[in-house]
């Protein structure tokens, strides 16, 4: 017994050791749960294939004799899959080993005996969690069908369909739907099913003594029931006592009621839930994407910083606290969440600490801003982190928050307005390319390793000809010390990771960056 | 009388406008609107209160038609368009800044007269994206506008027997002066603003206007330069 006792311990401390363990488990627990686990998609089609093939057979069996190495096919192989399938579900679902080694060090930390009656009933019972999941129950029941000693058994192949819906997501988002109105779904089965009840007794009592041929039993009068107040109405069974008659325009009437009420939940908790289902999609998409950049309010500046966005083609997401503001980005074709950004929640979901690049705080009070930019920081201290802020004061305050850009529309203007001052023709051309409304575009043009411009000189490039004006060269862009050359020399010899700035018609520039491809 | 500049409104926008403009070499006063008026900057400035309503109000501010420029940075966009509207009634000629928040609105301010509207979200928003899109121009931009620093963008008007009157653009080295120039209006060709593409070697008279970026030292030496017959 002891000795029993002891290889269960020191088996649980290998396992825990082990790393081939470790990876063998993480693998199989990837493959079955983890959503983002590129390979689970082949391992859902697998599954989703032999069921199919496991209801074709069910359908097809009706009529046509099916040959007998199909049958033996679906009977072991189809039965095989779906048990190993049960059991690793079971096995990733908790560690035992955990479990054993935690007992033992606790029996050994208050020098109590090690009792294995406790554990075995703990790991029972952390395993029984997972049986008693409804999920779990419809993978057993689609493992019955195998028995082939009672014919009903046979039905529950269907439930094999019911598997699906773990492979499928859209599918459990409904039943996620309708899991939300629970409350008001089991009012309406318990009202119907009253009603069922009492017209079903009433008719069986006016009509079921042999007036009515049709009503044998209980059994069809609650059958009738159900039929009438559904509004279906076969008519295969109908009332012919004046009484039953009574009856059946009495719960006519409770039906139509009845049928509305449950359309009106339906109805209800599908455009309660939409919003949250489609924002769950899009932090799902986006949490595969890499380099995310996110905006946080979607005020005045934060539709004007989206739209440019989505004309340079970045990929970026739009939170917003504010539902009407929010429906309206997602009504302009953004990516939009309606989430509070000085909260952890959403970030976390769109993977901070991997996928999102930059942060845009444009919320129109300073102090939200700043609590975003908090908020973001303290999570993950690479991210990117641009605020827009209206006092030199709090702006200071952002800089102490190693927010790495504060931008002030209020010095812009003032700092364009100073400009003016006696020079409104230099004025107008500042603005047309500050604004980019015109034509004329000032951009960059990075010069690439194996490009058109590498190793070349000014003179060579020849930019004249090609209808742009050389403002200056940026050297090392990637790093701080970058340094912004202004009227380079002829002479001046260019290198891979330099970037042009130039002013130009917008084919000009989008022909020289084609040129130095 | 030397000319002036004029700020109305002094909240967030006129704050800021007077920090910038108080560097230059010019009078500046400060209007307020007598209702709305925020008390708690008096120390910086001490703004003539006027109600903003009345034409005789705004008479009295003796604004020069001809040299001083108006800007309108009241922080309500409605009350920056009555505002150019009342000044352009009565100043036919004035050169009027406004401080727009919207694309729209500054549509509308250009129609009311103003003659430059200075688009506040437009430029702030297209400052965040090409900081995200287009580093090296964002420095560029700093360099020239919003850094305290030594290069700025300029225009220079080409005086009466200038050194470079009469000479096409192709015969003057820009470069050599530490000059590069981005747009010319020739008088020639009509009072067009136009960018220079290298397609069109404009011929240089005076009365033209140059616009280009340099430092300022350079700057000044080439005035000097193109001065000299």
């Amino acid at each position: 017994m002891k000795l029993a006792k002891n290889l269960l311990v020191e088996f649980a401390y290998f396992l825990d050791a082990s790393r081939r363990y470790k990876r063998v488990k993480t693998f199989c627990y990837n493959l079955l749960e983890n959503d983002d686990y590129p390979y689970k998609k082949y391992f859902d089609f697998f599954m989703i294939f032999i069921i199919l093939s496991s209801v074709t057979l069910l359908v097809v069996d009706v009529k046509h004799q099916i040959p007998k190495w199909l049958d033996n096919l679906d009977l072991y192989v189809v039965t095989a899959v779906f048990i190993v399938e049960y059991i690793i579900r079971m096995w990733v679902y908790s560690d035992v080993h955990k479990l054993v080694i935690e007992a033992y060090e606790e029996a050994l930390f208050f020098s109590k005996p090690f009792a294995p009656l406790s554990l075995f009933k703990k790991i029972f019972k952390s395993k029984w969690e997972y049986m008693i999941t409804p999920s779990a129950i419809i993978d057993l029941v689609a493992i019955l069908p195998s028995y082939r000693g009672l014919r009903v058994l046979r039905v529950l192949i269907l439930f094999r369909a019911f598997k699906m819906l773990r492979y499928a997501k859209s599918l459990t988002s409904f039943l996620e739907v309708l899991k939300n109105k629970k409350f008001e779904l089991i009012t309406l089965l318990t009202l119907s099913g009253f009603f069922i009840f009492i017209a079903g007794i009433m008719l069986y009592v006016f009509e079921g003594n042999n007036q009515n041929p049709n009503i044998k039993n209980l059994f069809d009068a609650f059958y009738w029931a159900l039929i009438t107040i559904s509004t279906v109405g076969y008519g295969d069974i109908a009332p012919i006592t004046p009484e039953g008659r009574v009856v059946t325009m009495l719960i006519i009437f409770t039906g139509i009621g009845l049928i509305s009420f449950a359309t009106s939940i339906i109805v209800s908790s599908f455009s309660e839930r939409l919003t949250m289902l489609r924002e769950d999609r899009i932090v799902q998409n986006l949490s595969k994407k890499e380099s995310i950049t996110v905006i946080c309010g979607f005020g005045l500046l934060g539709r004007l910083v989206a739209r440019e966005l989505h004309k340079e083609g970045v990929a970026f997401v739009v939170i917003e606290k504010d539902e009407a503001l929010a429906e309206m980005a997602y009504g302009m074709g953004y990516k939009a969440i309606c989430a509070d950004a000085t909260n952890e929640k959403v970030f976390a979901q769109l993977k901070i600490k991997t996928n999102i690049s930059h942060v845009l705080c444009l919320t129109s009070d300073d102090i939200v801003n700043i609590f975003i930019a908090v908020n973001i920081k303290s999570l993950n201290p690479k991210v990117h982190v641009s605020a827009r802020c209206s006092d030199e004061e709090i702006a200071q305050k952002m800089y102490f928050a190693n927010v790495d850009q504060v931008i002030m529309p209020e010095e812009i203007a003032g700092m364009m307005a100073a400009v003016y001052e006696g020079e409104p023709v230099a004025f107008e051309v500042l603005l047309s390319i500050v604004d980019q409304k015109d034509k004329i575009k000032m951009d960059e043009i990075e010069i690439i390793e194996h490009g058109f411009g590498n190793q070349k000189t000014l003179q060579e490039l020849d930019l004249d000809s090609m209808r742009v004006i050389l403002l200056g060269i940026l050297r090392n862009p990637q790093l701080k010390d970058s340094k912004f050359i202004f009227n380079p020399e002829d002479d001046f010899m260019l290198q891979a990771g330099d970037n042009l700035v130039c002013i130009g018609h917008e084919t000009a520039i989008s022909n020289l960056k084609r040129k130095m491809q | 009388m030397s000319a002036k500049l004029v700020i109305f409104g002094f909240g967030s926008f006129g704050r800021h406008l007077y920090k910038h403009l108080c560097d230059v070499d010019k009078e500046v006063i400060v209007v307020v609107d007598k209702k709305n008026y925020d008390t708690s900057f008096k120390h910086i400035v001490t703004p003539k209160k006027i109600n903003i309503k009345h034409n005789e109000d705004i008479k009295a501010l003796g604004i020069d038609e001809a040299n001083d420029v108006v800007y309108c940075a009241m922080n309500k966009t409605a009350h920056n368009l009555f505002l150019v509207l009342s000044l352009k009634t009565l100043y036919r000629d004035l050169n009027i800044i406004a401080i727009s928040n919207s694309f729209e609105n500054a549509r509308k301010l250009k129609y009311a007269g103003a003659t430059s509207v200075i688009d506040l979200y437009e430029a702030t928003s297209k400052r965040f994206v090409n900081m995200l899109t287009k580093p090296a121009v964002t420095k560029a931009v700093d360099e020239i506008i919003y850094n305290e620093n030594d290069l700025k963008m300029a225009e220079i008007v080409i005086p009466k027997d200038s050194a470079i009157d009469a000479k096409r653009l192709s015969e003057i080295n820009f470069k050599k002066h530490g000059i590069v120039l981005i747009a010319i209006i020739d008088r020639e060709r009509g009072n067009e603003l136009s960018f220079i593409d290298h397609r069109i070697d404009h011929k240089v008279d005076s009365g033209d206007t140059l616009v280009v970026v340099a430092k300022k030292d350079d700057f000044v030496a080439f005035g000097k330069f193109i001065a000299a017959s």
